[in-house]
């Protein structure tokens, strides 16, 4: 049985989720070093989810 | 071509040249040429990624992609790069910047064994000196079409010029001037896109007309019979494994970001690139889409940007646009001339000449970055003849990037992948991976998934009988932050 094209649009978008799931199981401390403790915009976590977040967006859109 | 275009472009050459020479002056070692003495700022490196990444393929033969198979060609942009970026940002940036290596090759040779080091230098050295030849090619093609130059002057011309900053300056100038040429190439792309859009009636008008004859041209994937796309392979074979090889193993991207001021910038550098890349679809996607909307009467996909540059953009930007075109073609040859050179001076010369002076480092670099670039000019006229043998030679390289990036990722995330473990899976992968592509004739998508899936179990398995190296040895060369908590 072959699935629809739609569920390529669907598989992306729980890989981008799952993604994300992996990227806060990184710890603070591996991003961001200890002297850019405070500046919430170094932490590249944030950059990412960010980035999902759009990815996301995109493949809800282009069905 | 419109004497505004060519001052345009004069301008251009003339500013890249200027900036690149100015960059020789703080060239005085090795670290300083290959690796710009390690100070390169995060935006600098996100910028450069960019440049290097979006070649001739990226510029004209996406468009063309485009134009065919519609918006679905965004996934090379998206999730055929996204989440491999990311992942190369938290985890391999952060593990090669503190190994402390020069190249990718250098961390497997670490990781690994020196036999490694050199098989994976080897591999895209020569690869690379045919890709520099064939993107030499295309910018003669280029200059010939839009200002009529014969193909040799279009090499000289140039050849010249990517020689003056790169010989001189090394990645710093390889690195500002890719940058100040993505600028170029995103304005040119957001001034195409805001004149199409309003000579189609808006943005409802134009996808109204793009859908109308081309219901699945805003379809991000493609039925799983499509004889090039396949969603399956999309997913599998580019998203899972083409695409983590090309952005965690790839040496001309990465380079830059070895050449980052501190970790952080290195990684920050790598999630900016990923942030410009996914708007990369508004200069190399939405050409092909704006050629069919305006109806252009082309013979063929590839003709749809130049289509666009000549009958949709006025005087003086359709020279900066022509611009934005050298500007890629030229900032992936320097980064490639940049990386190669280092790859032979460092993977290749230090493991194969035992007796060999780490102090004529940068002399050698510099000479061999010259012959390079005079090598490319000298293959570039004869590429029309070549393109069988450069086709053949892609096809090989693809075979190792399932076994390769099961290599990187068993290496870096874990300590039980050992020397003998890696030579016999890279061997038996390859080979593998050449029997599914000649013998069996399987898609090449597929191919890169399948060795993938054979790679990692085989390492896994093989590393359980031979002998690992010692922990402290791994210290720095496998990704642990978890234990450090």
């Amino acid at each position: 049985m072959e699935l629809p094209v739609i569920w390529a649009n669907y598989i992306s978008i729980a890989l981008f989720l799952a993604l994300s799931f992996g990227v806060w199981s990184i710890p603070k401390s591996a991003v961001v070093p200890e002297k850019y403790d405070g500046q919430s915009w170094r932490d590249l976590r944030v950059w990412a989810t960010g980035l999902i977040v759009f990815q996301i967006v995109l493949y809800a859109y282009f069905t | 071509m419109h004497p505004i275009d060519l001052a345009v472009v004069i301008v251009y050459v003339g500013l890249i040249t200027f900036v690149g020479i100015r960059f020789s002056q703080r060239v005085k070692t090795a670290k300083d040429f290959f690796l710009a003495s390690r100070s390169l700022a995060w935006w600098v490196i996100g910028l450069s990624i960019i440049g290097t990444n979006v070649d001739t393929n990226g510029y004209i033969g996406a468009s063309g992609n485009a134009y065919s198979i519609g918006i679905a060609q965004a996934n090379f942009e998206w999730i055929g790069a996204i989440p491999a970026m990311i992942i190369a940002a938290l985890i391999f940036i952060p593990l090669y910047w503190r190994a402390g290596v020069y190249s990718i090759a250098e961390y497997l040779g670490l990781r690994y064994s020196q036999a490694v080091r050199v098989m994976a230098a080897s591999i895209v050295v020569v690869m690379s000196m045919f890709a520099m030849g064939v993107a030499m090619w295309a910018l003669a093609i280029t200059l010939q079409t839009f200002i009529g130059w014969p193909i040799w002057l279009g090499i000289l011309v140039s050849g010249t010029v990517v020689g003056l900053y790169s010989v001189a300056g090394g990645l710093g100038a390889v690195a500002i001037t890719d940058s100040i040429q993505v600028c170029i190439m995103f304005v040119c792309g957001l001034v195409i896109i805001a004149i199409g859009v309003s000579d189609a009636g808006g943005a409802g008008s134009f996808v109204s007309k793009l859908t109308a004859e081309n219901p699945t041209h805003l379809s991000a994937y493609l039925p799983a019979d499509h004889e090039t796309y396949p969603w399956h392979g999309v997913i599998l074979g580019l998203g899972l494994v083409l695409s983590p090889a090309y952005w965690v193993g790839g040496q001309a991207i990465l380079q830059r970001t070895l050449g980052a001021r501190t970790q952080w910038d290195a990684s920050a550098g790598m999630m900016f690139a990923a942030l410009a890349k996914t708007f990369v679809p508004v200069l190399i996607v939405f050409p092909g889409l704006l050629a069919i909307v305006m109806m252009a009467n082309i013979e063929y996909p590839d003709m749809a940007l130049p289509w666009v540059i000549k009958n949709v953009l006025p005087v003086g930007l359709s020279g900066l646009m022509f611009v934005a075109i050298i500007a890629a073609l030229q900032s992936s040859i320097d980064s490639s001339i940049n990386s190669t050179a280092l790859m032979i001076t460092r993977d290749i010369r230090h493991v194969l000449m035992k007796n060999h002076n780490p102090e004529s480092d940068l002399k050698i670099g510099r000479l061999l970055t010259l012959g390079l670039l005079l090598s490319a000019m000298s293959i570039a006229p004869y590429v029309g003849n070549l393109g069988g043998i450069f086709n053949f030679l892609q096809l090989l390289l693809s075979l190792f990037q399932g076994p390769m990036l099961a290599l990187l990722l068993l290496g870096a995330l874990t300590k039980r992948a050992t020397a003998t473990g890696g030579i016999i899976t890279l061997v038996s992968g390859v080979t593998l991976a050449g029997i599914l592509t000649f013998v069996v004739k399987l898609n090449l998508l597929y191919v890169a998934f399948i060795s993938f899936c054979y790679a990692v179990p085989a390492l896994w398995i093989i590393s359980g009988f031979t002998q690992p190296h010692s922990d402290e040895h791994l210290k720095t060369l496998t990704y642990s932050p978890w234990d450090e908590r």
